[in-house]
């Protein structure tokens, strides 16, 4: 009967065959990231593969931050260069000398008035050279002294009002540059910051900075919208990466720094934030190679180990 | 009754001929009309729900769209499980439901409740849908627009594709949906220029709600003028971009405002999630063709190429259709696989019987009922649904030499009769007796070989449904063969054998082969230890070898297309997964076996792929197998590819197969042994306590390649409305998000109709004003009193990591932790890890953990053999017991198995093959044909005792005279089987485990049934006294 317990075993080595759990398709080459947080491997690239992915890497040193804030306005005439001008006594129109975008001189005769106490014509004058932008006047009307007639305005020069909102009110300040940008093909222009209104509005709850601008073509149209960035901050430090250059992994910064087995991670501590450039507190030194632009691509690298979840290997 | 059917058979001859033609005929008919795949359709049975919402975030995905189809799905009947992703903008729920559920009823409950569903999403939050009717096998083909002029842009592609290839192939019988992808889906762009607005004082949404009003075509019923009706219509759709221009937004003091005058209205193409590009170049237009569940393969592929012949001609000059992968040279070299191992395994056996049998007509016999099981093989198919494909040609190849068997069994009875009989004899009766004697043991031998491989049937999920196919054509073909055996083979033996006129002499070979095997016998029967002990000896080496043998689950079937997946991080932008997919184009452009590659990334139209914009399927064309420098074969061009693209820097290379990929996509099962699945809510939670779970688990011992899910890693820019602010400038949330969701991500105003042709209107701000962090933050925001805030004052704009998708299982969230165990057992791991994780990793309330992964599988299928195998052998059992009614006999029968077993090891060991599944199945086989010859030689050393021979001369003599018919079905199933030996075509992969199997067993087997069962069998045989009451009985 040897013989039959061993046929009792074949059976069942059959349902061995059928069920081995050796048949997992585990990979045997997997490798284990384990809990490498800190430890992490250098990625080494080729010259070619640096040119293939577009990779540049530049040695570290000092540089500028500049900041700005940008900030929604609109084209005001120049309210130092701006006359109201009303009748001196109230009377009947008897002549309109001036139509709106006119161009008039300082002591040029915009209207004819007939008193109505005199009943004298008397020339209605304007005070400052200009653009007429306004006039509310017509043959034959009664014009009082209590209404503007015309308003002229000097456009040689334009304000540009930038709505200043709470949190920015600290750092811009009087004397900043700004540039000022219209949008529809128009040229950026730069100005400087002559003034910012002391009190917020009471509707609005923001203030009023104010940039002088040049304006002897005319582009600048009181009543447009433009978008000023104030150049709030200017400093010179003595080490400074590109925006470009920063990556976060695992939830720090770190820039990718050139090293003899290859590119690492090496956290830094960010200061100030320019609008290309970010300052280097720690973490990086003068001199040392990093990856400034494509860092992506080792990033990528770094991280690979955890992205072939959910489809099959 | 097994007397009665031969003799009613032999009685009616010509009614048996005419319903043996009637049955091939129909047999032949049935297999024109099969279905045709290139491999078994092993995609689980579900109905997938896609929907589209553009610009939604995971979170809100799955809260607003995810949850309420899930929620609608449960409780339907069938279902097995339901599983989501909430992705970015798409939300897929997957509803499995059991494998024996039609297809269109399921679609048609999960239609029904996807009402109640489409009811709870928010307005605007998209519609769900189901996929095509189709499976994992369905995309069929695939093609590109080739632009030879370099005249058309990418949108104007598209629009061909869309509204001329996709319109004309959706037609094509057995098409169920076209879906398109690359380029970019024309679109009437309306880019606000925001300062405008504000100078006019219009809102965005007054801007959306002007498009609307002036945009549409009514229809007013009809007059009466003269008896005639007129139809009356209304038309005032906008039909071009000018229509669009002079849209007017408000009139100041009759000064009307054009749309124009705040917005640029432009072409341009749609947000896409999916390119698809072209050689290291480029991006071209790409289309799909998806087939209809069950249809055949061929027809459909061979319909389409037709229509797009067609198609072709009536393109705009320049511009062709171009398919870069079909299914079809699939099916075709996997049915030409088994089709040609089919003939030749016909050819060979015929040959074998013409050798041994030593005359024409004999063999004629014998040779016909391999066509007559075939097609009766091919009915039954038909008849329960079975497509043919690999595996179910394969069964029928496999099979060949086994239809033969009872058919030999009885012509060689009837031959032998024949010589002996006396010249007055008639010859229907010498054929009735000859086939009473041997009638029953066919019946038992061909239900044994068809019982065998009932644990075939037991195997549940991917192995089940590749080898089910093969195990059923099987069944069938035996069950052919035996009624051929029984029915008519004595038939045709009557009509067309004739007694040998020379008188009874053998064929030369079986002369040839008696000469040296009759001293051997002899020496055997005389030293029975000796035969013992060579027995020992190779069921010793069998062992020993066993555990050398590696292990495997299934060979990977070669589909002859290689496709490269690559995999990118999950933030990646898409052009940066763009750019960097060229350049691995590049890279695989320099081989030179490759013809041209072909790369999808990320999704096109919603229906077949919901991946993400990381990840990159390239296909690779290969030039003709003679251009190729030095590899051989598939694997071989693999090898080179793998070493040509080396490692990519920030890509995680796979190669895999169309076919395989999609079919592993739908399963989505995990390939770990062990995977923990933590349910729970809060996503940050469940990441903590899977790291928890996965630190205690790695230092359990035996723990390998322990891995949690990574479920975040998609940033995202939070606009976090602050209520207080919005207080203060009395604005409303809806305000705030209206702006938010039409200046930043754009909202369709509407469609332009160009003929049938529809494009949407999309109102968005011009890419300056919200194409950076900074710009988000300053778009403006109307506040009562002509007050205008910036974004960032009523909201906190912030950089966060987000999830990059969300899964869900059971209307729960989960997180997966996978492992591997080895060098113990895999049962006290586990409850191992459980009582750790239990001590160690106290989880929050709510949150729990269920244990899954290959290894439940493979415990069930443990389950279930433990009582399929012994039943099966029970049964086994019995049937030789009935037969011989002896237990004795019946266990020198079972005798048979181990030694065939260790052929099939040895052979396996020898050809560097590994144990599989379909080697298991060859063992299975094997066993059938080791029981059956088994029962061959103890029937006729039986008949010689009952004739009172004593045993050791019985032994010899029955040995000497059933060598022939052993050494016959032996020889005729391994011949029969070489042609899948040594096949290179597709799909021999996972044949030839199988073949080595049976043919190495057969031999063991049959040595060993020749020399070692004659020396044993005094120990087994019955004792002369009870021989005698036995006849009495």
């Amino acid at each position: 009967m040897n013989e039959f317990t061993k046929m009792i075993l074949a059976f069942p080595a059959l349902a061995l065959l059928l069920s081995t759990p050796a048949w997992g398709e585990g990979e045997p080459g997997h490798v284990d990231e384990g809990d490498g947080h800190d430890e992490h491997e250098a990625v080494q690239l080729t010259d070619a593969e640096l040119e293939e992915f577009g990779i540049e890497v530049i040695p570290a040193k000092a540089g500028t931050i500049e900041q700005y804030v940008s900030l929604p306005g609109e084209v005001r005439p120049n309210a130092d260069r701006l006359a109201h001008i009303v009748p001196r006594y109230s009377g009947i129109v008897t002549e309109v000398l001036a139509n709106i975008g006119d161009h008039v001189k300082r002591g040029q005769a915009l209207a004819v008035i007939e008193s109505d106490e005199s009943l004298a014509p008397f020339e209605m004058k304007t005070m400052i050279g200009g653009t007429v932008i306004a006039k509310h006047i017509a043959l034959g009307e009664t014009v009082s002294r209590e209404k503007d007639a015309f308003i002229i305005a000097d456009l040689s020069a334009v304000w540009i009002e930038l709505t200043v909102y709470q949190r920015d009110l600290d750092r811009v300040r009087v004397g900043q540059k700004a540039k000022i940008f219209v949008g529809h093909r128009l040229e950026e222009e730069s100005g400087i910051v002559d003034y910012i209104t002391p009190v917020v509005d009471e509707v609005t709850r923001t203030a009023t900075a104010r940039v002088v601008l040049r304006n002897r073509e005319g582009r600048w149209r009181p009543g447009m919208f433009v978008t000023g960035k104030v150049l709030v901050d200017k400093i010179d430090v003595p080490l400074v990466v590109p925006r470009t250059a920063l990556h976060s992994v695992e939830e720090q910064t770190v820039v990718f720094i050139e090293t003899d087995e290859g590119f690492m991670p090496r956290q830094v501590e960010t200061g100030r934030m320019g609008d290309t450039n970010v300052e280097i507190l720690s973490g990086l030194s003068a001199g040392t190679r990093y990856v400034s632009s494509g860092g992506f691509t080792i990033k990528a690298e770094l991280g690979k180990e955890s992205f072939g979840e959910g489809h099959g290997h | 009754m097994i007397h009665r059917l031969i003799e009613i058979s032999l009685r009616n001859r010509l009614l048996m001929i005419v319903l043996a033609l009637i049955l091939m005929g129909s047999g032949y008919y049935t297999y024109t009309r099969l279905p045709v795949d290139a491999f078994p359709d092993v995609s689980p049975n579900l109905v997938q729900i896609f929907t589209l919402t553009e610009g939604l975030a995971p979170e809100e995905i799955e809260k607003f769209v995810t949850y309420p189809v899930e929620a609608a799905m449960t409780g339907l009947p069938g279902v097995e499980k339901i599983r989501s992703i909430s992705n970015f903008g798409l939300s897929v729920v997957n509803v499995y439901f059991e494998d024996k559920m039609d297809i269109y009823f399921a679609r048609q409950l999960v239609g029904e409740r996807l009402q109640e569903a489409r009811e709870q999403i928010p307005e605007g939050f998209g519609e769900p849908m189901m996929g095509p009717i189709s499976t994992g096998m369905g995309l069929v083909l695939f093609y590109y627009l080739e632009d030879t002029t370099g005249e058309y842009s990418l949108e104007e592609l598209r629009t061909i594709q869309d509204w001329l290839v996709k319109f004309h192939l959706q037609t094509v019988p057995g098409v169920t949906e076209v879906l398109g992808i690359g380029g970019f889906e024309k679109q009437f762009q309306v880019v606000i220029h925001p300062e405008e607005l504000i100078r006019f004082g219009v809102t965005l949404s007054e801007v959306v709600d002007r498009i609307r009003d002036n945009n549409l075509s009514v229809g007013a019923q009809f007059i009466e003028k003269n008896s005639e009706e007129f139809v009356v219509r209304s038309v005032g759709l906008a039909t071009s971009m000018d229509d669009l221009r002079s849209i007017v937004i408000k009139t100041d003091d009759g000064r009307p405002l054009f749309l124009n005058d705040v917005a640029d209205i432009q072409l341009g193409g749609a947000v896409r999630r999916g390119i698809q590009t072209r050689n290291g170049v480029g991006e071209v237009v790409s289309g799909m063709v998806i087939k209809l569940f069950g249809t055949n393969s061929s027809t459909v592929i061979a319909g389409v190429e037709a229509r797009l012949e067609e198609i072709n001609r009536i393109l705009p000059p320049g511009v062709r259709v171009v398919p870069y992968y079909e299914q079809k040279s699939l099916v075709e070299a996997a049915v030409r696989t088994v089709t040609s191992a089919l003939v030749q395994g016909i050819v060979l056996v015929t040959l074998v019987l013409l050798v041994f049998m030593g005359g024409f007509r004999p063999s004629l016999v014998v040779a016909v009922a391999i066509p007559f099981s075939v097609l009766f093989a091919f009915l039954l198919m038909g008849y329960f649904r079975i497509s043919a494909n690999l595996m179910s040609l394969g069964g029928l190849a496999i099979a060949i030499g086994m239809m033969v068997d009872g058919t030999i069994v009885i012509v060689e009875n009837i031959d032998r009769m024949l010589r002996e009989a006396g010249p007055r004899e008639s010859r229907l009766v010498v054929v009735t007796r000859a086939c009473h004697e041997v009638g029953r043991p066919i019946l038992f031998a061909i239900s044994i070989i068809i019982i065998v491989f009932l644990p075939l049937f037991t195997l549940q999920g991917v192995e089940g449904k590749t080898f089910r196919p093969l195990a059923y054509t099987v069944a069938f073909a035996m069950f052919g063969s035996l009624i051929f055996a029984l029915m008519l083979a004595p038939m045709l033996g009557h009509m067309v054998m004739r007694p040998p006129k020379t008188g009874g002499k053998e064929a030369w070979i079986v002369r040839a082969l008696l000469k040296p095997y009759r001293p051997v016998v002899t020496f055997f029967v005389h030293h029975r230890w000796v035969a013992v002990g060579l027995a020992a000896v190779l069921l010793l080496a069998g062992a020993l070898v066993f555990p050398r043998l590696g292990s495997e689950f299934t060979p990977k079937l070669r589909e002859g297309t290689i496709v490269v997946r690559l995999t990118m991080a999950p933030s990646i932008s898409l052009e940066e997964s763009k750019r960097t997919t060229l350049i691995v184009e590049r890279r695989l452009r320099r081989i030179s076996e490759v013809r041209e590659v072909v790369t999808r990334i990320g999704r096109g139209e919603v229906g077949a792929h919901s991946d993400p914009i990381n990840s990159a399927e390239i296909y690779v064309l290969l030039k003709p197998k003679e251009e190729w420098r030095e590899a051989g074969s598939q694997e071989e061009i693999e090898d080179v590819i793998r070493e040509e693209l080396g490692n990519v820097p920030g890509v995680l290379v796979n190669l895999t197969q169309p076919i395989e990929m999609t079919v592993d996509e739908l399963l989505e099962g995990v390939r770990a042994e062990l995977a923990i699945k933590l349910f729970g809510d809060d996503l940050d939670v469940l990441r903590r306590e899977a790291d928890n779970v996965a630190s205690v688990i790695r230092r359990i011992r035996g723990a390998a390649d322990v891995q949690v899910d990574q479920v975040s890693g998609a940033p995202q820019l939070l606009v976090r409305i602050d209520r207080g602010a919005i207080a203060r400038y009395g604005i409303n949330v809806s305000d705030v998000q209206e702006v938010v969701r039409a200046a930043v991500g754009g909202v369709v105003a509407g469609e332009i109709f160009e003929g049938i042709r529809r494009f949407d209107i999309l109102v968005r701000y011009e890419p300056e004003a919200r194409n950076t962090a900074d710009a988000i933050r300053h778009v403006l925001i109307n506040a009562p009193g002509h007050v205008k805030v910036p974004l960032d004052e009523l909201a906190s704009v912030e950089e966060i990591i987000g999830p990059r998708q969300i899964t869900r299982e059971d209307n729960q969230r989960f997180i997966t932790i996978q492992c591997n165990v080895v060098d113990r057992d895999i049962g006290s791991f586990v409850e191992e890890a459980q009582a750790a994780i239990g001590e160690e990793a106290a989880l929050p309330p709510g949150y729990l953990v269920k244990w899954g992964g290959q290894f439940r599988l493979q415990q069930e299928a443990n389950k279930r053999l433990t009582v399929v195998v012994p039943a099966t052998l029970l049964v086994i059992f019995l049937l030789l017991f009935s037969s011989f009614q002896s237990l004795q006999n019946s266990l020198l029968i079972l005798l048979n198995i181990p030694l065939a077993l260790v052929g099939g090891i040895a052979a396996l060991w020898i050809t560097g093959q590994n144990l599989s599944v379909p080697a298991s199945v060859g063992f299975i086989a094997l066993f059938g044909i080791a029981l059956e010859n088994g029962m061959v030689l103890v029937m006729y050393l039986n008949q010689l005792l009952r004739e009172g021979v004593p045993v050791d001369e019985a032994s010899v003599r029955g040995a000497l005279l059933r060598m022939r018919p052993v050494l016959m079905t032996a020889t005729t199933t391994a011949l029969g089987l070489i042609p899948l030996l040594v096949a290179q075509g597709t799909g021999s992969e996972v044949q030839r485990p199988l073949a080595t199997v049976v043919v190495g067993g057969l031999f063991t087997s049959t040595l060993l049934t020749l020399l070692v069962i004659p020396a044993v069998y005094k120990w087994f045989a019955h004792a002369p006294a009870q021989e005698k009451s036995t006849r009495t009985a």
